[in-house]
């Protein structure tokens, strides 16, 4: 089992080196000609996502089932500078109440279920992760700690796409490819994440991640197969007809047209939460901050006092008293994580960005059904 | 059945029988893509592939749709047929850790050819959709040459006096396409592939793009049946009947507070995003 483990443990972290491997065994230097020719996969940026088909439905299929946020891996493979997701399957819902165990079988499920690709032949190599969010706002704790584990292991430091559940339930099936930026990574490593690294780094909760372009791409049989679903088929009405009239296996899609929009209230609450857990994490800082100062205080009035009498005793011609390690007598507070807060005004923006583009959508509606109902009261009049 | 040794009669009255209906298969577009993404990735030594399909059973009228897929490995000779059921074991229980609600309802294959290898296969299935009857789904790619792509559903019933496992009838069943408002807007970004996911005003500009290309049909068809061309009575009531309606669904008075109410949802938007904005910068002064 241990042996089959390790291999399996081998087989789930894609190897950056893989190009390398049949030539490590010679232990020979790889000559400076051949050495730009391994792994040059590493050097070049990635500069575009492309989504399979199969994954786009397979995404959509799990986030849709499940009411809560959802994630699961993406299979693929990068090639100069396109990462092409072929694969993806879900990952199961972590229960929460014991994360040690948790994690553990999780990663033993990872494990089997890459194995089991592997044997029917699909992409084995994880390129990154995908979660589904609501109303765009998808910066959390768990999301930038699992990217800042995946930068590690993966090459690229792999992706993270993330696909809006509502958006897709309105007709507009939305997927979004993002990776960490560097200078957040650098800031996030250093714990903890203070103000001042966040000076130092410049960081605002847009520097957290950046955007990769996403393209959609069906493989030729795909296309094919879907070309035959929405051919145009003659309609089994006896009358004579003119040759317009026909029907396809595939449904118009004509949802993005409903006038009202049943998620805006939920939309603004989930504003409205999001400042109000904003303000929460705000104060707790503020007291932190007081409360560091406070110690700080203490602790310079103390030396304050003592430097004094020490002055006095000198005078005195008596010895001074001797020096004393006053950062153990007073505890200061670590500094605390702004992280928290960031990610949290993060979702604040994210969630009135999705509020101000669904309400503009909905007023151009508004105006385009007034005129439909006008039109139409004229002819009917 | 209790009328005694099945015969083929009793069998093939399944089919058109009173007794017993056949159920109704719905697919998902998921599991379409999974077969075909497995056909993709076959060897060069197989001719078709062969795996389970997973769906939801809906235990009053027998309507079976079909989720989602897994391609299982086999190998098939002139002499016989394997297939790696603990590979199929291992997957099923995978696939349940996620998604505990789907079972087993039957196994697909590529290509449109049911011969005593897809008998045995069924046979084995059946025992684990064991009480219901297993759907076999037979996917034709549409690669060979003079075979149109399509999907058919069959449903087994064992055949002769003495039933083997390697003698069934395959009684086709109706099969449709399902999706939900979700997949139906994934579809509609793989109908336009390759693409890039747009924005949602672009997708309503595409929307009305549509309807417009529909209304001037129905305009030329009506003007042609205004000319005196024979038309379709049903369908100049049906056109009636949805352009006439609706015209008084929201009065003046509505207009005017809704669109105050999206304004202010609009403003308040914006002041937000300014707000959290201006924020984020002042966390960088504050410390220096």
């Amino acid at each position: 089992m241990a042996t089959s483990m390790a291999a399996a443990l081998a087989a789930s972290l894609p190897a950056p080196q893989a190009a390398s491997a049949p030539v490590a065994p010679v232990h020979e230097p790889i000559p400076a000609s051949m050495s730009k020719l391994i792994d040059i996969e590493v050097e070049i940026s990635l500069n575009l996502v492309q989504l399979e088909g199969l994954v786009v439905s397979k995404i959509i299929k799990h986030c849709s089932e499940s009411h809560s946020s959802v994630h699961g891996l993406l299979l693929g493979l990068d090639l100069d500078g396109t990462l092409e997701v072929t694969n993806s399957f879900p990952l199961p819902h972590s229960t929460g109440d014991d994360d040690e165990k948790s994690s553990k079988t999780t990663s033993r499920y990872q494990n089997a279920m890459l194995r089991a690709l592997k044997e029917v032949r699909a992409d084995d190599s994880v390129v990154g992760f995908y979660q589904s969010t609501t109303m765009g706002a998808f910066f959390s704790q768990t999301l930038v700690d699992t990217q800042a584990i995946h930068h590690e292991k993966l090459r690229h430091g792999g992706i993270v796409v993330v696909h809006d559940v509502s958006q897709c339930n309105r007709g507009n099936a939305s997927f979004r490819a993002f990776k960490l930026l560097k200078e957040f990574l650098e800031a996030y490593r250093k714990t903890p994440f203070s103000a001042k690294s966040m000076i130092n780094h410049k960081l605002t909760f847009n520097s957290i991640m950046q955007e990769v372009p996403l393209k959609i791409r069906t493989n030729p049989l795909l296309g094919s197969f879907i070309s035959t679903l929405s051919e145009r088929r003659p309609t089994s009405l006896t009358q004579p007809l003119p040759s317009e009239v026909y029907h396809t296996s595939l449904s118009p899609l004509y949802s993005t047209l409903h006038l009202g929009n049943p998620t805006l209230t939920k939309n603004l609450e989930n504003v409205v939460e999001a400042i109000d857990n904003y303000k929460t994490e705000e104060g707790n800082l503020a007291y932190h901050t007081r409360q560091i100062a406070r110690e700080k205080a203490r602790a310079e009035a103390y030396v304050a006092k003592r430097r004094e009498e020490s002055a006095n005793r000198v005078a005195q011609g008596l010895a001074p008293l001797p020096e004393e390690d006053v950062s153990r007598l007073f505890k200061i507070p670590r500094e605390p994580s702004r992280l928290d807060s960031m990610l949290l005004l993060g979702q604040v923006d994210a969630y009135a960005k999705t509020l101000e583009g669904t309400s503009g959508l909905s007023l151009v509606k508004m105006y385009a059904a007034r005129a439909g109902t006008d039109a139409n009261r004229e002819v009917f009049q | 059945m209790t009328l005694g040794p099945p015969s083929s009669a009793v069998c093939l009255s399944l089919s058109s029988g009173p007794v017993y209906r056949a159920p109704s298969v719905t697919i998902h577009p998921t599991a379409l893509f999974s077969i075909l993404d497995h056909y993709l990735r076959r060897t060069d030594t197989q001719q078709r592939v062969i795996g389970t399909l997973l769906g939801t059973r809906n235990e009053g009228d027998d309507a079976v749709s079909v989720r989602t897929a897994f391609a299982v490995l086999h190998s098939e000779t002139s002499e016989q047929v394997a297939v790696d059921m603990d590979y199929h074991r291992a997957m099923f229980d995978l696939s349940q850790r996620v998604n505990p609600k789907e079972s087993i309802v039957g196994w697909y294959s590529t290509g449109s050819n049911l011969n005593t290898y897809s008998a045995l296969i069924q046979n084995f299935y059946s025992q684990e959709t064991a009480p219901y009857p297993a759907i076999h789904i037979a996917l034709n790619t549409g690669t060979e040459l003079g075979e149109e792509a399509g999907v058919k559903a069959y449903v087994s019933s064992p055949v002769g006096v003495f039933p083997k496992p390697e003698n069934a009838v395959f009684v086709p069943i109706p099969i449709t396409l399902r999706t939900n408002n979700a997949e139906r807007s994934g579809l509609h970004l793989l109908e336009n592939a390759p693409s890039s996911p747009v924005g949602e005003l672009a997708q309503l500009e595409g929307t009305l793009n549509d309807v417009l290309e529909m209304l001037d049909r129905v305009l030329a068809y009506a003007q042609e049946a205004a000319a005196g061309k024979p038309a379709d009575a049903a369908l100049g009531r049906y056109l009636m009947r949805a352009l006439g309606g609706g015209a008084e669904e929201s009065g003046k008075g509505g207009f005017t507070s809704s669109l105050q109410d999206t304004l202010m949802m609009s403003y308040l938007a914006n002041l937000v995003r300014a707000q959290a904005e201006l924020s984020a910068r002042l966390a960088l002064v504050t410390g220096s």
